[in-house]
């Protein structure tokens, strides 16, 4: 598989993903972004190890680190806010 | 280039699929073609358009009757219950007034907003009524859960609330003002006709709640014309129409086979 | 399209959805399916399940409070005193409970809220009934034992007179209310037989004491010397009746104790005219008919009855904010005439739902301060009315938004935390990845590169292919020229520049997929081994 192609196969696995995590969310009747988030995050996360090859970084994997440490981030600020309605009610 | 071909065409599926299901459903209330909560998707009875020709051994469901009966209906109809046929009138706004009028019955349906503090919801409308009376449409049932029925008055009750129950005139979810307790009859009998106050029963979010009470409905038929589980759209209209007419179907058809037949006799020509 | 031009629309597209989700998400429930309705129906599913509780208790509890009053009736006609003592306690008991029902289900304004004033009556009766019937009994032993003595005999005959007048009086009290009692017992479909027959056994209770009274001393008893008057005799709340009157045989400074509903309400001494005065305000007593009697000693005063008429109040109802989270809400309770109503219970009602009380002050103000989570809610504030000769009002409803508590630094920390933590993790794993790329392949090389280290590089490329030779060359020369195994062919020639060519050649072999000739091969190893030459 050539880089570029597997580039795009990875995107369009994400988007997949997406449109699953959000045909879910409709039928539920629930549209909740903290959900959608968390949800999409370890979508990421999912495709990024699996596309991650062991003897090289292509251009597109460079600097999916600073993007998957922002939603690391983002996730750790989410927990830290749910934990805290939790014990204060 | 193929790839991106795949990708364009599971997307024009997608939006397909999704055009598919806006077009042929509606949000109606109490329409068949309805598969939200408020729609009688789920109830399977099957529809009448001809009320001259009816089978006496299925009870006939008139469903929100929002069309009025000429005479000629009022006579077949009155024809059916003589044969021994069974007629359910489900109205909760007084439309039905008139026919149960022309009928010769003394049953009228007090169009309103009953609610009541005996419930185990936190929405005053939605509670539980008592099945009083003998009949096999409640055979096995003790209570019914209604949604915001209205009073039926006359004829034999079959189904009562309790007495902390007010008809929520101004909406507010109290009683306040010049509301007063009363028990009231959301269901009546007077031979062969029935009259219930509730058609909420039958939409798909209710189906769940008295499941017994829709399985002694069957075999059931309803009333195609003057029921309200039609539907104003258009496209939905035209498909029905279209199949329901032979001659539309065969011209459909032709439509479908002529450019290929022709694109294939050129072929043979040339 | 172009490809920059395509790269841009989709930056741009993406900055864009991401600055719309970033705007909603300080609520970042953006939908949920929370009690659909229409005029017509709702979807249960939708709405919340509570457990019935309390509704279904209202009816029966009525029932009980009517058969409670027959009982009790029945054991204070029998003399059965300790019986009627534990009845009325129940009785008491069921109907704080009903109390409590009425505010909780918001059924004041109905015929229920009529049933439970006439219930509090009732009960005040018949407490009242069970201590008079006790102390007739009393007088009547009384009576007996001092038969020869003119003077006791007196004071027995005036508080019997006083005690009957007072039976009367409860008795014609309790029979007015029948008839509205039975209307709404017959509207719930209540058992009424108790409550008529208690209706009964009220009557021949007071026939009984009647009768004794008859026959003991009634025909020839004169009036009391002690007298009383109320004026005016009828009043609203806050106005103040006078009570008022004379006792004949009395000196000044007598103490005479005022008795309003049986109960002590003042002791007031007697004047040097012998009259004494007592100014009753009319504060929390229910609406009705009550009855005053006064006694002076032994002796009892004749029983006067003053109506006491109910009238409107207005509620207010003011909304501010005190911090992020509570929300004072204060008001006036006053009546129709502009007399604040003190001390009295006033309840809150949050989103329709809730009920908390509070209390008014000396001058008819309340205030309250109540904890909100964020968000809009509305306020109501509504008075009963309960035991007040006072009709019940509620306030118009206002709205506060509350808005909440500020966001907390702790979650900001953790993500903090979160951030460099992946930062540092993500580091590492590429650190140790490019290490194990580099030390994986000259693991064979490095005993190689060890014994030559040791003595003068000996190498031996015979018997290997090409690039693999020069593999083992390079490594050589590296190790020779002292540059750590980390350094890659293009970062050795920026070292050591002199052997520039050579890394650079074993660049392309070993990157580009080159093969070497057999010319350079030997070129190379004369390179490795020449500097040893040098070198040694």
């Amino acid at each position: 598989m050539t880089g570029s192609a597997k580039k795009y196969y990875a995107a369009a696995v994400l988007a997949v993903w997406l449109i699953i995590v959000a045909f879910f969310m409709i039928l539920n009747r629930t549209l909740d972004l903290e959900v959608f988030f968390v949800l999409s995050l370890i979508g990421l996360l999912v495709v990024a190890v699996l596309i991650d090859g062991a003897f090289s970084r292509p251009r597109y994997m460079r600097y999916i680190g600073y993007l998957i440490a922002a939603g690391v981030a983002l996730f750790a600020y989410i927990v830290a806010e749910k934990i805290l309605e939790i014990i204060a009610a | 280039m193929q790839r991106e071909a795949w990708t364009v065409l599971l997307i024009l599926l997608l939006a397909g699929g999704a055009v598919f299901a806006h077009v042929t459903t509606t949000t109606e209330e109490y329409s068949r073609y309805n598969t939200g909560w408020n729609g009688t998707s789920g109830f399977a009875g099957k529809e009448v358009r001809d009320l001259g020709d009816l089978d006496p051994g299925a009870p006939l469901l008139i469903l929100a009757p929002d069309r009025p009966f000429t005479l000629d209906e009022v006579g077949y109809l009155r024809a059916f219950l003589d044969d021994g046929g069974r007629v359910i009138i489900a109205d909760e706004e007084g439309a039905a007034n008139d026919l149960l009028a022309d009928l010769g019955s003394t049953m009228r349906v007090r169009p309103g907003n009953l609610a009541s503090l005996d419930r185990d919801h936190a929405d005053p409308g939605l509670f539980v009524a008592r099945v009083v009376g003998n009949d096999t449409l409640f055979a096995g049932v003790g209570t019914i859960r209604v949604n915001r029925p209205a009073a039926v008055e006359g004829g034999v009750p079959l189904l009562e609330t309790s007495i902390l129950t007010w008809d929520d005139a101004d909406g507010d979810g109290r009683i306040t003002g010049s509301e007063t307790f009363e028990a009231a009859v959301v269901c009546a009998r007077e031979g062969n006709l029935t009259v219930l106050g509730d058609p909420s029963l039958f939409i798909n979010a209710m189906l769940t709640e008295n499941p017994q009470f829709i399985q002694n409905t069957w075999p059931v038929r309803i009333d195609g014309i003057h029921s309200r589980t039609g539907t104003a759209n258009q496209i939905i209209n035209t498909r029905l129409w279209i199949q329901e007419t032979p001659l539309a179907v065969a011209a459909l058809a032709a439509l479908a086979v002529l450019p290929v037949a022709y694109r294939f006799g050129r072929k043979e020509n040339e | 399209m172009n490809h920059r031009a395509s790269r841009a629309v989709l930056m741009a597209a993406a900055v864009l959805v991401l600055a719309l989700l970033g705007a909603q998400a300080a609520d970042p429930v953006l939908y949920t399916a929370e009690n659909t309705s229409t005029a017509a129906h709702t979807d249960p599913a939708t709405v919340q399940k509570r457990s019935p509780g309390d509704a279904n208790a209202l009816v029966p509890l009525m029932d009980e409070l009517l058969g409670q009053t027959g009982t009790l009736t029945l054991t204070i006609k029998l003399k059965d005193y300790e019986s009627a003592e534990r009845d009325l306690a129940r009785y008491s008991e069921l109907s704080r409970q009903f109390d409590r029902l009425v505010v909780t289900l918001d059924v004041s304004g109905t015929d229920i809220g009529e049933f439970q004033q006439n219930n509090r009556q009732n009960q005040e009766s018949l407490a009242a009934l069970l201590n008079d019937t006790r102390r007739f009994e009393d007088l009547q032993r009384l009576e007996i034992e001092v038969r020869g003595n003119d003077e006791q005999h007196m004071a027995v005959v005036y508080e019997g007179e006083a005690l009957r007048q007072k039976m009367r009086e409860g008795f014609s009290a309790y029979a007015k209310r029948e008839a509205a009692a039975t209307r709404i017992a017959e509207h719930y479909d209540l058992n009424a037989t108790p409550y008529r027959e208690s209706v009964d056994h009220f009557a021949e209770i007071t026939d009984a004491a009647d009768d004794w009274w008859k026959e003991t001393g009634g025909r020839s008893a004169p009036k009391s010397p002690l007298r009383i008057a109320v004026t005016p005799d009828e009043g609203r709340y806050g106005d103040t009746l006078l009570i008022a009157g004379t006792h004949d045989g009395g000196r000044p400074g007598d103490p005479v104790e005022i008795y309003i509903d049986s109960r002590l309400t003042a002791t007031v001494a007697l004047d040097d005219g012998g009259s004494y005065r007592y100014p009753y305000r009319i504060g929390r007593v229910p609406a009705g008919s009550h009855i005053v009697y006064a006694t002076a000693g032994a002796v009892y005063s004749s029983v006067v009855t003053f109506e006491i008429l109910s009238g409107n109040t207005s509620t207010t109802l003011a909304l501010a904010e005190v911090n992020e989270t509570t929300v004072a809400c204060t008001g006036n309770l006053t009546t129709d005439d502009g007399r604040p109503v003190t001390l009295a219970p006033v309840h809150l009602r949050i989103d329709d739902d809730t009920l908390t009380t509070a209390e008014t002050d000396k001058n008819g103000t309340y205030r309250k301060e109540i904890a909100l989570p964020a968000g809009e809610h509305t306020l109501q504030a509504e008075f009963h009315g309960a035991g007040y000769p006072l009709n019940a009002s509620e306030s118009p409803v206002g709205t506060i938004i509350v808005r909440g508590e500020g966001l907390s630094p702790l979650p900001f920390a953790v993500a903090l935390a979160a951030l460099f933590g992946t930062g540092w993790y993500l580091r590492r794993r590429q650190y140790r990845r490019e290490e194990s790329l580099v030390v994986e392949r000259p693991e064979e090389e490095v005993e190689v590169a060890e014994e030559t280290a040791e003595q003068a590089p000996q190498v031996s490329i015979v018997g290997l292919p090409p690039r693999e030779a020069a593999t083992v060359l390079f490594c050589t020369l590296r190790a020779r020229l002292g540059i750590p195994e980390t350094k890659t062919p293009r970062d050795c020639a920026r070292i050591a520049p002199d052997h520039a060519g050579f890394f650079g050649r074993y660049e392309l072999i070993r990157y580009a997929g080159e093969t070497p000739s057999e010319e350079e091969l030997r070129a190379m190893e004369e390179e490795v081994l020449g500097g040893d030459k040098n070198a040694a």
